[in-house]
């Protein structure tokens, strides 16, 4: 099933990843810390199924080397554990270590959510009404890369079989010279094919006249509705950051604001990707259990 | 008023020392006709085309004047040029411009600066007509030939095109999906009254249902007249086109028939049992398929292969003799196998079962350099994916640095005078003719190709047929992979029908075709309640004589 925030509109998507991404670069309170791993998880989880439980668990040795690894270069901090190499080992600096390697971990998890969610042609879709001819030659470039293996394959296949492989005897320069020739081929064929683009593009207009952008997305009501929580829910956060909630210092010593309204908002606003597909999984439930 | 009118065009390129590409040419195109422009490979037709619509016309000598709606071409808008004259190319691939399905139906309306709520209506509208909405959403890049060509014409269509001009749009495409297209060309002539400018290749199936019949020959227009009329003409011209011709015009003039020529092949069902109603002889002697196969060039045992660990099995049990001497061709659908068996011969995909054997050795006992010098050679599906060069020539040294050598194969595949030029300057024909004589300077005994036949024209056709008929001879063994049903019936020896990944029926042409009724040629569709056994329309004509000589 697809996922009911993917099927939202692009700008609101990426408006939601901005706030997410943004947010967890400046955030280093454990208790957001811990809502931004624990909703980032569950959308993760959501969106990628089964399979997404071995590239969240390939997190956490990440996670435990960047948070021991942290007190080696960064020696401040009052409660002393060990020592190594004569420099101290702290509390204070391992904990900081766990809350910079935990703002890592959201990052991981909320950028794969984003590359799930915004696809290359939603991207587009939503700066191509700003700068359309740059949208244009990222698409043109975007549908090059895959025609060109595909176009190389064929060439040393065709090669192949008339004896014009690379044998497993060639030296280097033999290789090199191979692979030169096939480039050498490739060029010209992709020249060759750019040219018929080029003419099946102004057969069609272009330049002709100002570019306009066709967007097969539309803001509807609950786009709406959802731009403008979202935006509620930021703008308490950023309040909350103002009235010092997210205040966390490690080092020398800790130093925590107490938790308030803001974790409220925060996570509020991480769980609505996650609220929004339990949502419809829940509806399209009951809904066939009427049937 | 004339749609199009065009008054003595004459046109040369820059390059050509004065030859003109067109010559004198006049013309007048009414609203709502259907017109099928045909002629050899390089007779202009092209050139001509490209004239209709300025920005694609390319720079040269051009005299004459062409009016569309009655305003000289030049003085109409870029944006009208681009709304009004809609121009589907050859290839599918590189028309493509964007990844993604409704982006490129919506390409055009883009470039003309459309506003949301008409690209939306446009695009759906679309979308609907040509039966695109179940892959709206898909990448371009996971279309087949026929889809991508069908999104050309949709995004064409979309900007409401009073004129529809096509420039051989079928040609890479494989029989079923060519016919598909051209019935939703058809059914846009019909339905939204469009004009359609067309070249094609496989004139069967649009031959019957065209307005007129334009033929060109070296830059000018030698016959303008309705298909029936162009039939007779070309018949009695003794024109090289009338190869071109569709089956049943061809066995009515090449029997002689009187009355109304048939162009389709229920008319000619019903010309040949009217003429033909109790035939004294009704079928053709039938050789008798060897069983025992003693030395065969290629024996393919139990093969079976796929692409990827998951992916399903491309190929399941293939198994064949292919007897030495012999032209060989695999027949079957899209998709079925067929190009993949010819490349696990090659060892370009290895099979993780069966055995492949050449001239009686297993091919993994071959070194490379042995196998592929002088034993087994392979023609790809695309020729200029063997070009590397940037003359023919060079690239035939590649090969060998023996001159007399090239000369001769030169000979053999008629392009000596094609040596010189840049193998993407030449026609399909004859970029077909080049790919196959580098391929032969490896001295093959077991040649394979690959859908030889894509793309070229029944002139060049012939030449090919020519051709592998004198390399038959010099003892060398073709395996031939194909579409072309025409083509196997008139020149393989034996002919293999490919199906969900096995080789399920082998046997002559004449009794492989003969016994099937879907999957067969026109000749015999159209004979089959009269004649047994006549799978060419020189075997239908041969029985319609032996007929006529027998009632004298």
């Amino acid at each position: 099933m697809a996922d009911a925030f993917s099927k939202c509109h692009p700008a609101v998507n990426f408006l939601f990843f901005v706030g997410a991404i943004g947010m967890s670069v400046v955030i280093q309170h454990p208790a957001y810390l811990f809502a931004g791993i624990v909703t980032g998880a569950i959308y993760y989880l959501l969106l990628n199924g089964k399979k997404a439980w071995k590239t969240i668990l390939s997190l956490l040795p990440m996670f435990l080397v960047l948070t021991v690894i942290n007190p080696l270069f960064n020696t401040l901090g009052v409660t002393k554990l060990f020592e190594v190499f004569g420099r101290k080992y702290t509390i204070e600096a391992l904990l900081y270590g766990a809350a910079l390697a935990s703002m890592f971990v959201i990052m991981m998890l909320w950028f794969g959510c984003y590359n799930k969610v915004l696809t290359s042609d939603k991207f587009t879709c939503l700066f191509g009404n700003l700068i359309p001819s740059i949208s244009l030659l990222l698409l043109m470039v975007f549908r090059m890369v895959p025609n060109f293996i595909r176009k190389t394959q064929q060439i040393i296949g065709a090669r192949m079989s008339i004896g014009k492989g690379i044998s497993e005897t060639a030296t280097t320069k033999e290789k090199i010279q191979d692979g030169g020739t096939v480039l050498g081929a490739l060029t010209s064929w992709a020249l060759e094919g750019s040219v018929v683009t080029g003419d099946s593009m102004r057969a069609r207009g272009y330049g002709a006249a100002k570019r306009s952008s066709f967007m097969i997305y539309r803001m509807t009501g609950t786009d709406w509705i959802l731009l403008v929580v979202m935006l509620v829910l930021l703008g308490v956060t950023i309040a909350a950051a103002f009235f010092g909630q997210f205040v966390a210092t490690f080092v020398p010593a800790i130093d925590i604001a107490p938790v308030s309204w803001g974790l409220a908002a925060y996570t509020c606003y991480l769980l609505i990707p996650t609220a929004l597909h339990i949502k419809e999984a829940f509806q399209w439930h009951i809904s066939r259990s009427k049937i | 008023m004339a749609h199009f009118q065009i008054k003595d065009l004459s046109f040369s390129y820059p390059t050509a020392k004065g030859r003109k590409s067109l010559d004198g040419i006049s013309l007048s195109i009414e609203k709502g006709e259907y017109i099928v422009l045909c002629g050899k490979s390089g007779c202009g037709k092209t050139t001509l085309l490209r004239q209709l619509k300025s920005v694609l016309a390319p720079h040269g000598k051009k005299n004459g004047e062409i009016l569309f709606n009655g305003i000289p071409i030049e003085k109409v808008s870029q944006r009208d040029q681009s709304a009004k004259i809609g121009y589907v190319m050859q290839n599918p691939d590189d028309q493509i411009v964007t990844d993604k399905v409704w982006h490129e139906l919506a390409f055009g309306l883009e470039s003309l600066g459309c506003d949301q709520k008409t690209m939306r209506a446009r695009v759906a509208e679309m979308a609907c007509y040509f039966g695109i909405q179940d892959w709206f959403h898909r990448d371009v890049a996971n279309l087949s030939g026929g889809q991508k060509q069908l999104l050309n014409l949709a995004s064409i269509m979309a900007m409401q095109p009073e004129v529809l001009i096509l420039d051989e749009p079928t040609s890479q495409l494989d029989p079923i999906a060519a016919s598909d297209f051209l019935n939703t060309v058809r059914k846009i002539n019909i339905e939204l009254g469009t004009t359609v400018i067309i070249t094609e290749h496989r004139l069967e199936d649009i031959f019957p249902y065209a307005d007129r019949a334009i033929v060109m020959d070296g830059g000018k227009v030698i016959a303008d007249d309705t298909p029936r009329n162009i039939g007779k003409l070309l018949y009695e011209q003794k024109n090289d086109m009338f190869a071109a011709m569709p089956t049943p015009v061809r066995v009515f003039y090449g029997a002689e028939g009187s009355g109304d020529c048939p162009l389709t092949v229920r008319e000619g069902r019903t010309w040949l049992s009217k003429t033909y109603s109790e035939p004294k002889v009704n079928t053709l002697p039938v050789d008798a398929l060897d069983e025992e196969i003693e030395h065969p060039a290629l024996s393919l045992k139990e093969l079976w292969f796929r692409y990827e660990k998951d992916s399903p099995d491309v190929l399941r049990g293939v198994s064949a003799e292919v007897p030495t001497g012999t032209l060989y061709a695999i027949v079957g659908g899209n998709g079925a196998g067929k190009s993949t068996t010819l490349k696990a011969v090659c060892g370009v995909c290895k099979p993780y079962r069966g055995s492949v054997k050449v001239f009686g050795k297993p091919i993994e006992k071959y070194k490379a350099a042995e196998l592929f010098g002088g034993c087994l050679a392979m023609l790809p599906q695309d020729p200029k994916s063997l070009f590397v060069k940037k003359t023919v020539r060079e690239d035939l040294c590649e090969m060998t640095k023996d001159e007399k050598k090239i000369a001769e194969i030169a000979a053999v595949c008629e392009i000596e005078g094609l040596l010189d030029s840049h193998p993407y300057d030449l026609s399909g024909g004859e970029q077909q003719r080049s790919a196959l004589a580098k391929v032969l300077l490896t001295n093959p005994k077991l040649l394979l190709l690959d859908e030889p036949t894509k793309g070229i024209d029944s002139f060049f056709k012939e030449k090919l047929a020519t051709i592998l008929c004198k390399l038959k001879e010099q003892g060398i063994t073709i395996v031939m992979v194909s579409h072309d049903v025409e083509f196997c019936a008139k020149y393989a020896d034996m002919v293999s029908m490919f199906f969900d990944g096995q080789m399920l029926t082998t046997d002559t042409p004449r009794r492989f075709f003969g016994n099937n009724s879907f999957y067969t040629t026109a000749a015999n569709r159209m004979s089959r309640h009269v004649f047994s056994m006549a799978v060419t329309a020189e075997d239908v004509v041969e029985l319609c004589r032996q007929n006529v000589g027998a009632e004298v």
